[in-house]
């Protein structure tokens, strides 16, 4: 899963940190929910380390057929913003399982929670 | 976040499955041909006789080939299992053993591929035990028990509440899951499980006479817990694919408490009568063909690694659908068959038009964008 990555638009990208590849992200809806997999907290962790960027995401089920497709577009947001060489490792974790309770304040705006 | 759980991408992307996936679709949509031929047979259009041979087999064609393949495949890839690659192969296997007149052939092929996509239901289940995994492992069940009985003598009429219930219980457990992402509503939870004892003894009790009048109260009550509280209340208030999933799903919700008020008016099933085929319709056009066109542009990219960007154009096939089918179903309450007729061929031209523009649509989404 690990990949070096390049893009036109990365050739001269400074080295991200984790929040802009948390913003980069963002781009990354679950078309389902009509939300983007950060603020529904499907991304648990983002490390940047110098030539690589790790992401641990997860799915709101085991049971959701599109785990590939949103892996593959979240590898494809953080390669377009790291600089050319960066390897991009985008991992699918089941461990521990989602709950809505992980989701941000906006997305449970967004879904009716009164706080 | 243990690392050896970290490993299923690898899993779930092996290359194999994924070469084998497109050819697999490809036999659920020649159970689809087949299947809407020997339906407008039935309606009496000439289709050709390899087609009109078909004609008794329509149900299992559509269910057990068509909605078998394409469920089981969707669970394959869920899964991340290899051998569960085997309930659409099995799938349909049995369709085109159906199609050649292997009957007893076809019969025991989708025993095995609904006794595979169990196992794959059961998988998902053991990998997070929540009620919405438990109602797929359910529907699967029901597959398993139709087509067990099917294998056992009992005809088509007395297996489809089964069959059906395979296909209601599979979509109630997918939305949900997804109706957890609204703020939690007390009793909901409770109301679904209330539903779903509703349907099952509808179907335990389908020898007597009441027990199809409990299953559509059933199909009633589920209709209007969707309604309550599925996501597709809040998304249908989003822009593009979000509102057009939303939309299908709120008109197939429709359909689905037309055939539970249509089999509770007629007080059952009976197999030759207008509300028969009324009832059956609502719910396989209506409601089950809402959901594929509501989840193509998601299944297809997950299943095909082809994108299906949205396109406006994705609203013409389903208010097809939709018309087409309020036509059949017109014919069916005044008895004019003339109007049940063209109502189902205006149908399989909905189907039809579904495919071209999702075709359309992946290729549009394969061109590379001029940067």
């Amino acid at each position: 899963m690990v990949e070096p990555q390049a893009s036109a638009d990365a050739d001269r990208a400074p080295a991200p940190d984790e929040e802009s590849v948390r913003e980069a992200l963002r781009r990354v809806d679950d078309p389902e929910a009509g939300m983007n997999i950060v603020d529904l907290g499907l991304v648990y962790e983002v490390e940047v380390a110098v030539d690589r960027v790790r992401v641990d995401m997860t799915m709101t089920t085991a049971a959701c057929p599109m785990a590939d497709m949103l892996v593959a577009q979240a590898r494809r947001v953080v390669a377009a913003i790291v600089p050319v060489g960066t390897a991009v490792e985008v991992r699918l974790v089941w461990d521990p399982p989602w709950t809505p309770e992980m989701m941000t304040g906006i997305a449970k705006t967004h879904f009716g929670w009164t706080f | 976040m243990s690392a050896n759980r970290a490993d299923r991408p690898a899993e779930r992307a092996g290359l194999p499955p994924i070469l084998l996936r497109g050819p697999l679709l490809l036999l659920g949509f020649v159970a689809l041909v087949l299947g809407v031929g020997a339906g407008l047979a039935r309606l009496g259009w000439s289709v050709g006789a390899p087609l009109a041979s078909q004609a008794p087999l329509h149900g299992p064609l559509m269910i057990c080939g068509f909605f078998g393949v394409v469920i089981a495949l969707e669970r394959a890839v869920a899964s991340g299992r290899n051998w569960a690659y085997l309930g659409p192969l099995l799938s349909g296997i049995g369709c085109l053993a159906l199609a050649i007149g292997e009957i007893g052939f076809a019969l025991w092929a989708f025993v095995a591929a609904s006794l595979v996509l169990l196992a794959a239901c059961a998988v998902i289940f053991s990998r997070q035990v929540a009620p919405f995994t438990l109602t797929l492992v359910a529907g699967a069940l029901c597959w398993c028990v139709g087509n067990g009985l099917w294998v056992a003598g009992s005809s088509v009429y007395q297996v489809l509440p089964w069959w059906f219930a395979f296909l209601i219980l599979t979509i109630a457990g997918e939305r949900l899951e997804l109706s957890r992402l609204l703020a939690p509503a007390p009793g909901a939870g409770w109301a679904f499980a209330a539903i779903l004892v509703v349907i099952g003894t509808g179907l335990f009790a389908a020898a007597r006479g009441w027990g199809a009048q409990v299953f559509a109260a059933g199909l009633l009550a589920l209709a209007a817990w969707l309604f309550r509280y599925d996501l597709a209340r809040r998304t249908v208030r989003g822009r593009g694919l979000s509102r057009y999933i939303a939309v299908c799903l709120l008109s197939g919700y429709a359909w689905l408490a037309a055939g539970g008020g249509i089999i509770l008016f007629a007080g059952g099933l009976s197999p030759g009568a207008a509300s028969y085929d009324a009832a059956l319709h609502a719910l396989g056009l209506g409601f089950v063909f809402s959901m594929v066109f509501a989840h193509a542009p998601l299944i297809v990219p997950a299943v095909l690694r082809v994108g299906v960007p949205y396109r406006p154009m994705f609203y013409l096939p389903l208010a097809l659908l939709h018309l087409s089918l309020l036509v059949r179903l017109g014919g069916d309450a005044a008895g004019q068959f003339a109007w049940t007729h063209w109502g189902g061929l205006l149908n399989a031209l909905a189907l039809a038009a579904f495919i071209v523009v999702t075709a359309l649509a992946a290729l549009r989404g394969a061109r590379p964008n001029p940067a």
